[in-house]
């Protein structure tokens, strides 16, 4: 289930498995081999509200690890436009900065993360700048009352898709939770998006899979990747229309609770919830257990 | 004399209030709280085995966690840590479970206004979702005073940057009907004037401090009104033993 709160922030529920995506971004300079592309960094945050074995403080490995999957799927897949955030080559590009949170960990964290990622960047608005001043070097960023702020470019969704092997069983599990994580040998984790083309595959140490299974891997993925990417792009449709919506009326319908001066007497009007401020789009991606065999006897 | 705020609110309207419970599947206890905009994310995992270095053993510990919505750790987190630490100690009975941490973890989902208090609030509720035990509850509330006008309570963002100075205030919950004897009182006066914590910003004169502590406490007693309807709706609904 993907919510959506405002731009550039989005929570996902796959499962037991909560992860909220944030992105932000910022006028900075480019680095100097590459002035005419904007930067695109992902910072990830394994809260410890989200497992009790999680420390605050320095990212351990496996978060480490699912930062990097997700960063090679969106950079290196160029599935993000850097070239359109330039705004003046070599002075002001724009650095988009993803924060994942975890908020719960009921098992495969990087495909969760992925889709919030995804998501939070596909709802992102950023402010709309324009060049200014005496010689035309000067950016002048709009707020966005004054002019609407603009989507990033966004060319494809890759979809990250985590499988878990047991030799013992000679079983292959797609989606796995938290206590199938802690028990299982291997797992792969494969980046595709819709139109079939593979962006990342990371796998790990574990045990070792036939090239057989790695390929019926890969074309499950795709064939899950492309449902994946029809609920994301349909939330984020709803999302779209409830901003316009909101944007024409702006009247605060909700009523908010009355304190008065005089002692003995509370009027109380009963604070109504937010339900209709904010888009719950209700597309759940169901936790798919699927078991196939996998020939381990070559 | 009427003060006009940008979203229609009168200066002692609060926002509009939404609370759930548990909705965490491995924390042990969560909440998350919103106060119009500003949404606040607890969980609180405890007690565990052990105390910190620096921490007394012969009671339990509280350790709070904050993380911002974006951005590195700094130093307001850390100041938010400690007075947040600091009001758990002072209403969780702390005896009960000696040589124990207890962790709250506080995720600021979004940030307009007010953003202390709810954390409070949220923290509060998501120890009662934990079961740790606690003397009473803690209800918080920011009041502020505007360079021209009366005071007013719950600010957004906007309204904050722009006040002379803003108290956040945080009063004990009033125990009701649970004691044969009527709410508790010490020394004579109700238990509800007391002030757990307050934490003021800005420069403001004794008499509108003053004011602020009346007001927040007419505001307390409406929040105490919110937070016993929640959880006695969530109670009666959810019926899992332990």
């Amino acid at each position: 289930m993907v919510t959506y709160r405002e731009d550039g922030s989005s929570e996902v529920q796959l499962g037991q498995t909560r992860v909220m995506g944030i992105v932000t971004a910022q006028l900075v300079q480019p680095y100097r081999d590459r002035p005419k592309e904007g930067m695109l960094s992902i910072f990830t945050e394994f809260s410890p509200m989200a497992d009790p074995s999680f420390e605050p403080g320095r990212p351990g490995e496996l978060a480490v690890e699912l930062g990097r999957i997700i960063d090679r799927g969106l950079r290196e897949s160029r599935a993000v436009d850097t070239e359109s955030l330039c705004i003046l080559a070599g002075k002001f590009v724009w650095a988009v900065r993803i924060d994942i949170h975890i908020l719960d960990n009921g098992g495969n964290l990087v495909d969760a993360a992925n889709i919030a990622a995804l998501a939070a960047l596909l709802t992102f608005r950023r402010p709309e700048c324009s060049l200014g001043g005496e010689d035309g070097q000067e950016v002048i960023v709009h707020p966005p009352e004054i002019r609407e702020p603009l989507p990033l470019m966004v060319h494809h969704l890759p979809i990250a898709i985590t499988f878990g092997f047991f030799s013992n069983e000679s079983i292959l599990l797609i989606d796995p939770t938290h206590n199938e994580e802690a028990v299982m040998n291997g797992r792969m984790t494969t980046t595709v998006n819709a139109n079939g083309d593979i962006c990342a595959i990371q796998k790990g140490g574990g045990e070792g899979v036939p090239q057989r299974v790695i390929m019926q891997c890969l074309q499950l993925a795709t064939s899950k990747a492309a449902s994946i990417t029809k609920q994301i792009k349909d939330a984020v449709e709803a999302f779209n229309t409830e901003r316009a919506l909101r944007k024409i009326k702006r009247h605060p319908t909700s009523t908010g609770v009355d304190v008065r001066e005089k002692q003995n007497q509370y009027t109380c009007n009963i604070p109504v919830s937010l339900e209709h401020f904010k888009s719950k789009t209700e597309v759940v991606i169901t936790r798919t257990r699927k078991h196939y065999p996998l020939n381990m006897a070559a | 004399m009427e003060v006009d705020r940008e979203d229609g609110r009168s200066q002692n309207q609060l926002r509009p209030l939404a609370c759930s419970r548990n909705i965490l599947h491995r924390a042990h206890g969560s909440a998350s709280w919103s106060q119009g905009d500003t949404k606040v994310l607890a969980a609180v995992y405890g007690p565990k085995a052990g105390t910190k270095k620096n921490e007394n053993p012969e009671k339990a510990c509280i350790e709070v966690i904050w993380k911002p919505k974006t951005g590195q750790i700094g130093k307001l987190e850390k100041e938010y840590e400690m007075i947040l630490k600091r009001t758990l100690q002072s209403i969780c009975i702390l005896t009960v479970n000696p040589n124990t941490t207890t962790s709250v973890i506080i995720q600021v989902v979004n940030d307009d206004g007010a953003l202390l208090p709810s954390a409070i609030n949220a923290a509060c509720m998501a120890l009662v979702d934990a079961g740790i035990p606690m003397r009473h509850l803690a209800v918080s509330i920011c009041c502020c005073v505007p360079r021209s006008g009366l005071v007013i309570l719950d600010p957004t963002k906007l309204e904050e940057q722009n006040m002379k100075a803003f108290a956040y205030l945080v009063f004990p919950n009033s125990v009701h009907s649970v004691l044969p004897e009527g709410s508790l009182s010490v020394q004579g006066e109700p238990i509800e004037n007391g002030v757990i914590t307050s934490v003021t910003h800005g420069v403001m004169s004794v008499d509108d401090y003053f004011f602020c502590l009346e007001r927040g406490r007419a505001a307390s007693t409406k929040l105490s009104d919110f937070l016993r309807r929640n959880l006695q709706h969530q109670s009666t609904d959810s019926s899992k033993a332990g």
